[in-house]
């Protein structure tokens, strides 16, 4: 019981959910079928330095990946220097609205949904609040598929893209994919909605117990992301996740049409990795790369490579140094993207003679 | 249980008889042979060939009597290890152009109308374009190279240092630069890993270093008439392509393209999720997890 007491106590702090700024605005576009999406503005600090940036998250995951708190945000950090930042929650997840049958808004939501309904309208809405004719766009794992498939259907609106741990394909002969394979039937389907929002709420206190937990092998590098990191984001920034859209993806990934029609891309894409990345494994990633048609650049995130340390799931987004090793990456990109060479190391990089 | 399992795999693995032969190429050349073999265990299976990475010696299959070598032999394996030149005891390699002429003296002295194969890296891309694949039955390619890039700054770094790694011995920095690119985030003892960067691998020659580079920048490597790539491509011998993440030279994101040009390589990827390493160089073969992973995926591939 005491250690219980104890635990509350230390875990405390992280379980409190950290309020965005209060100068970031929140805005509510409504897409075509109805669904009020939650998106926030981040205005840049001193003058403007370049067209606006959309951030969009991945599976089971909403908005705040994209903005954890004052040290963990890619969009303070773009806003730091210069863009205006936007994150965007897609249906279903953080702010925006969720599955209500009583106001028309019923099972099941899909990933065609994400792109066909859910970007386009934040686009929209970016373009006419900001004026910008063009916008530049992160997504982090599903977030960049959903920019793969709205760019690969003719999607425009979009200057220069970079996704994040985004996968494109299965078939690596891992025990990941097994579970997947075996659990996808049961919860792929259309009528479910894994509460998996509740269940990392509930999960949140026993975060930082303990070492080597199936969360930490799967999603984060304890030596990028810290626990306390870790536990403020499975407190606020994980989401219910849609069979249906389980089940898309898991047909889309299986199958190699998804990777053909990449080839019809033409916008610039930054297609990054994170060396330990257990989810995105980083071939799977970088056949996105492959099956760009447009201007393309791979970067792998790797202490081989000048950063500060190995990179996991989550770690290209929430991690402690992700704002010197991943965001530099994404914005150097979006000042001028196209083809280019990998980043050089980090200064006092020891090599010996 | 699992104690038991090791101990009984250590107590076979100690009758595992080796034999150290000096192979001379049609050059004039020598290589070296290491066969490992239990007497009156015997499998119908073709003689295994094992073949390390560039700058590593025979070391990774047998090291402090421990290994896939050794493994492979107790399951009633006739194990060959074969250390090319510039490799563990062989004569030093001024090209990468020998490893042809290499391999046909090696599989001249096994003398059997096939082998079963398992090799790496770099080293594995060159010896199976390379190699007459009428003499190969099946192969395991651990991160062997399809599409080659540098795969990362500091790999550059070290070949353009000439690819010394008696200079990373030296120090604390170099071993983390052996760490990074042989050994992130493996699980094995510090000591064995410390251990066999000292006495496990072997400098490549500057040109070596400089062909192994240009091979990387240029994305393929000539091979008389043909290059490795299109070799690769025709390989039609049924060929498991084992894929540690954590590997800093040979990177996955670099091998695993071989699949989609060629429908006789299937993928096994480790991660840490599942079999507690995310497997580098060294500990895909020599980590402590080694032996319930990966050596019973090679012995179930060559059966």
């Amino acid at each position: 019981m005491r250690s219980l007491v104890l635990l509350c106590f230390v875990g405390c702090a992280n379980l409190q959910v950290v309020p965005v700024p209060e100068a970031a605005e929140q805005h509510r576009p409504k897409t075509a079928d109805g669904w009020e999406l939650s998106l926030v503005r981040y205005r840049p600090v001193g003058p403007s330095t370049g067209i606006p940036v959309l951030l969009c998250h991945g599976i089971t995951a909403n908005e705040r990946n994209m903005d954890l708190d004052a040290d963990h945000s890619m969009a303070r950090w773009l806003a730091s220097k210069g863009r205006e930042a936007w994150t965007m929650s897609v249906r279903g997840t953080g702010a925006s609205d969720r599955v209500d049958p009583t106001h028309g808004r019923a099972l099941p939501i899909l990933f065609d949904h994400f792109w066909q309904h859910d970007l386009p309208t934040a686009i929209a809405h970016v373009r006419q609040v900001s004026g910008a004719e063009q916008l530049d766009y992160a997504g982090h794992s599903m977030g960049g598929l959903i920019a793969y498939a709205y760019l690969s259907h003719g999607g425009t609106g979009l200057h220069a893209v970079a996704t994040l741990g985004t996968p494109v394909r299965l078939g690596w002969g891992t025990g990941v994919e097994r579970l997947l394979t075996s659990i996808g039937p049961i919860v792929g389907r259309d009528e479910v909605l894994v509460p998996s929002e509740a269940l990392a709420q509930l999960s949140a206190p026993f975060q930082t117990l303990g070492d080597d937990s199936l969360m930490e092998r799967l999603l984060y590098q304890p030596g990028s992301t810290s626990k306390e990191t870790w536990q403020r984001l499975v407190r606020y920034g994980t989401a219910d996740t849609a069979g249906g859209v389980i089940r898309q993806l898991l047909v889309m990934l299986g199958s190699a049409s998804f990777r053909a029609e990449l080839a019809s891309v033409r916008t610039p894409v930054l297609v990054i990795a994170g060396k330990l990345d257990r989810l995105a494994l980083t071939p799977a990633v970088k056949d996105g790369f492959h099956a760009l048609g447009g201007p393309r650049q791979f970067r792998l995130i790797t202490a081989a490579n000048g950063a500060h340390g190995e990179y996991g799931h989550m770690d290209l987004v929430i991690g402690e140094h992700a704002a010197e090793d991943v965001f530099p990456h994404v914005l150097g990109f979006f000042d001028s993207p196209g083809e280019g060479e990998g980043p050089a190391l980090r200064s006092g990089a020891v090599f010996p003679p | 249980m699992t104690a038991l399992v090791l101990g009984l795999m250590v107590a076979v693995s100690d009758d595992v008889g080796v034999a150290h032969r000096r192979v001379t190429t049609a050059d004039g050349a020598a290589v070296a042979l290491y066969r490992y073999r239990v007497e009156g265990l015997r499998s119908p299976a073709p003689p295994l060939l094992l073949v390390p990475e560039l700058g590593f010696s025979r070391a990774l299959f047998d090291f402090e009597h421990r290994g896939l070598a050794r493994w492979l032999a107790a399951q009633g394996r006739e194990v060959y290890v074969a250390e090319l030149r510039g490799q563990g005891k062989a004569d030093p390699a001024l090209s990468l152009e020998h490893f042809a002429t290499d391999v046909d003296a090696v599989l001249k002295h096994i003398d059997a109308a096939q082998v079963d194969l398992v090799v790496q890296g770099w080293a594995g891309a060159l010896l199976m374009s390379s190699i007459a694949e009428a003499r190969v039955r099946r192969v395991v390619a651990m991160n062997v190279l399809f599409e080659p890039e540098v795969p990362n700054q500091l790999a550059e770094r070290f070949l353009m240092n000439g690819a010394r790694f008696s200079s990373l011995a030296s120090s604390p920095e170099g071993a983390h630069v052996f760490e990074q690119l042989f050994g992130l985030r493996a699980e094995m003892p510090v000591s064995t890993f410390h251990a066999l960067l000292a006495t496990g691998t072997r400098d490549l020659s500057r040109p070596v270093a400089a062909e192994l580079l240009a091979w990387m920048r240029h994305g393929d490597r000539p091979i008389h008439d043909s290059s490795v790539k299109r070799r690769l491509i025709a390989w039609r011998r049924p060929t498991l392509l084992m894929l540690g993440l954590a590997d800093g030279f040979a990177p996955p994101e670099l091998c695993a393209g071989w699949r989609d040009h060629n429908p006789n390589v299937s993928i096994r990827t480790f991660t840490r999720l599942e079999a507690g390493d995310d497997f580098s160089r060294a500990s895909m073969l020599l980590g402590t997890r080694a032996p319930s992973f990966v050596f019973p995926e090679v012995l179930e591939f060559l059966r």
